[in-house]
């Protein structure tokens, strides 16, 4: 481009974009975005080709989730657009900031059914925080300004900016002001802790209950010098995984319902429960009628609508986490239900004695986990896989476990390592996924051989869709329907193909070598783990039962 | 038999006359379970902020709607009237502005 050539909408988007710290984009272009593809021929942020559009809005997930700066992925209208939906919605159910930009038809043509028209900003309002229609290039300036506050302020979220093409091609001169707030913020007031203070005071069994919103609100060193000053059993939900800090002899793991016996059984005992950025899921709560039964609740919490939506708070204090949670440290006399709770830690200890000699899922990655290097991040794809990882592999950090939490979305694991990976270039990334879900969004090898990003994919194949499998057997008197896999392709030829080095293994005998050999590769890694496919995740609380009825065989 | 109590409330919403505010009030409201039985929509303007009446029922407390609309990003305030009536639908009032209903619309 030439200093004279006047800025198009398509250049002022990426100046936007520079201004607001964006290095990285994930996208696939097409005919409605054209002259933002061609304004990105002379921009300095860098774009990722994927080679699907749900895989560049995970990639641009895993990157938000990964790095805590806004992920950003580009569309063309139409199939392009909606192939963003998933992702959308798997940003808006875990608050994960994002903005998606899509390419829309001119104008003009706008509402007539035209090649590649659809409504995406009609279809956006029920997948993100907030979208954007943009009407005239002299908005268009603010309105990309007005996506990433709107994608950072309070509960994160998704923003999508639809652009006509035609605004795209339309010169402008940026005027370089960012945006007034869209509301009208009230600081909120200094919570009313006095209420919480007095529940701590007389609780004789109180559980600190950690999700996600802690590792949003960056609020770790508080939870964890909260948890440290006033020795709280605590737990955590998948999403607020590695939170807490997991070498604490009080922290009980994960709970709900495939949480840890020990954590779920303290829950259901406790006479006071304090949530924090956790907001009473139904994979977390099981009946909710019978979740921690005879418990008042302290709630900690950004988002209003969260107070008192599944369970009434005693005592709701809204705001800003790093600003309240130090507020309610206490000293608190609960040695006894401490020793308890530390007990039943000790009793309901993982096994990973397996009989015979294939191989057992939850000591592999017990073992990955033990061997990856400090500050590795992992993500996951959904099913039994998910959850094994989420059990037995700790984490010092949410942003060094990525997973789909409240949506379930199958797919999400290896793109969301890809943008992982190039949000953090010098740490490990590692997908763990299943021969299911990695068939969802498989395409994504092609974008792993293309910028030889390093991800080592660790692939439990049960050639099942496990979990849906295990449902079956348990809840549908074993009438297995539509999940038998065997006829899966050959992945370590798949990897091949993809220039992408594997191995597979079947016997418990070549399970270490076989992760060192991972690890210690330079480029990405494909490692196919075959586990039996009879193999369930327990325990297990099952569908509309208490957390404390949870099944631990079948 | 659905055996389920639903109670009426009307909501006055103060908004931003913004593109779709009425679009993205009335999937929100949907969603979450409450049934529209009627509404009204004004604009002054002078200050672009519209007011939109809601008439809603549903057996679900009304702060968990109300907690909902007020995250959207263009709405102003969310109060719910309490000094209407609970039991009949209220009806449109006469002789609204048809312009202003346009602008909420569009």
């Amino acid at each position: 481009m030439t200093d004279s050539k006047p800025l198009t909408g398509g250049g002022l988007l990426f100046k936007v974009l520079e201004q607001h710290g964006v290095n990285h984009v994930f996208g696939y272009p097409g005919g409605a975005i054209m002259p933002i593809y061609d304004a990105l021929y002379d921009s300095e942020v860098q774009h990722f080709l994927c080679r699907h559009e749900q895989g560049a809005a995970f990639s641009a997930v895993g990157y938000a989730r990964a790095s805590g700066k806004v992920g950003v992925c580009m569309a063309t209208s139409g199939p392009g657009a909606t192939n963003l939906i998933t992702g959308l919605a798997d940003a808006l159910a875990d608050s994960i900031p994002l903005v998606a930009i899509t390419g829309q038809v001119p104008t003009a043509a706008m509402g007539s059914d035209a090649f590649q028209e659809i409504d995406i900003f009609g279809l956006s309002l029920a997948c993100t925080k907030h979208s954007f229609q943009v009407s005239h290039i002299d908005e268009l300036e603010k309105v990309l300004h007005q996506a990433f506050e709107i994608a950072l302020e309070g509960r994160q979220g998704p923003v999508l900016v639809d652009i006509p093409k035609d605004i795209q091609m339309a010169s402008i001169e940026q005027t370089f002001k960012t945006a007034s707030p869209l509301k009208n913020k009230v600081k909120l007031p200094l919570a009313d802790i006095s209420k919480a203070l007095d529940l701590l005071t007389h609780a004789k069994q109180p559980i600190l209950y950690v999700g996600g919103g802690v590792g949003m609100a960056n609020a770790i060193e508080e939870v964890r010098t909260f948890a440290s000053k006033t020795g709280l059993p605590s737990v955590s939900t998948l999403k607020g995984l590695g939170a807490l800090n997991t070498s604490d002899k009080n922290y009980l793991g994960m709970l709900g319902m495939h949480g840890t016996k020990a954590a779920n059984l303290a829950v259901h005992d406790c006479d006071l429960l304090i949530a924090v950025g956790a907001r009473f899921d139904d994979r977390v709560t099981g009946k909710l009628d019978q979740f921690a039964p005879d418990a008042k609740v302290i709630h900690f919490d950004i988002d209003i609508s969260e107070i008192n939506k599944r369970r009434i708070a005693d005592a709701p204090i809204l705001g800003d986490l790093k600003e309240n949670l130090p507020l309610l440290t206490l000293s608190l006399n609960i040695k006894n239900w401490q020793e308890k709770t530390q007990q039943m830690k000790r009793d309901c200890a993982w096994r990973y004695d397996h009989p015979g000699e294939q191989i057992f899922a939850p000591a592999v990655l017990k073992e990955v986990s033990d061997l990856m290097p400090e500050n590795t991040c992992v993500t996951t794809d959904v099913g039994q896989h998910q959850m094994w990882a989420a059990q037995h592999m700790s984490f010092d950090d949410p942003s060094n476990f990525l997973t789909s939490g409240s949506m379930g979305t199958m797919g999400f694991g290896l793109p969301a390592a890809i943008g992982a990976q190039i949000s953090r270039p010098h740490d490990t990334v590692i997908t763990v996924s299943g021969d299911g879900s990695i068939m969802m969004n498989v395409q994504e090898l092609a974008t792993i051989k293309r910028y030889q990003i390093p991800v080592k994919v660790v692939l439990i194949d049960n050639e099942k869709l496990g979990m849906v499998r295990q449902w079956q057997d348990l809840f549908f008197d074993g009438r297995l329907s539509e999940t038998d896999l065997a006829d899966n392709p050959d992945f370590i030829m798949l990897a091949t193909a993809f220039d992408i080095k594997a191995k597979l293994i079947t016997k418990k005998s070549e399970v270490t070598a076989a992760i060192n050999e991972m690890l210690d590769h330079d480029g990405p890694y494909l490692l196919q783990v075959k586990i039996d496919a009879k193999d369930n995740v327990w325990p297990l609380v099952p569908p509309n039962s208490a957390n404390n009825e949870m099944m631990e065989s079948a | 038999m659905n055996t389920l109590t639903l109670n009426n409330y009307t909501l006055i919403i103060m908004t931003d006359d913004k593109q779709v505010v009425l679009e993205r009030i009335l999937q929100v409201t949907r969603y979450r379970g409450y049934l529209i039985n009627g509404m009204t929509a004004k604009v002054n303007t002078g200050t672009n902020i519209a007011t939109i009446e809601l008439f809603v029922s549903s057996d679900r407390p009304i702060s968990l709607l109300t907690d909902q609309i007020n995250k959207l990003v263009d709405i102003k305030s969310v109060k719910v009237d309490n000094s209407a009536s609970q039991l009949a639908i209220p009806k449109p009032p006469q002789g609204t502005d048809s312009a202003g209903i346009r602008n909420v619309l569009r």
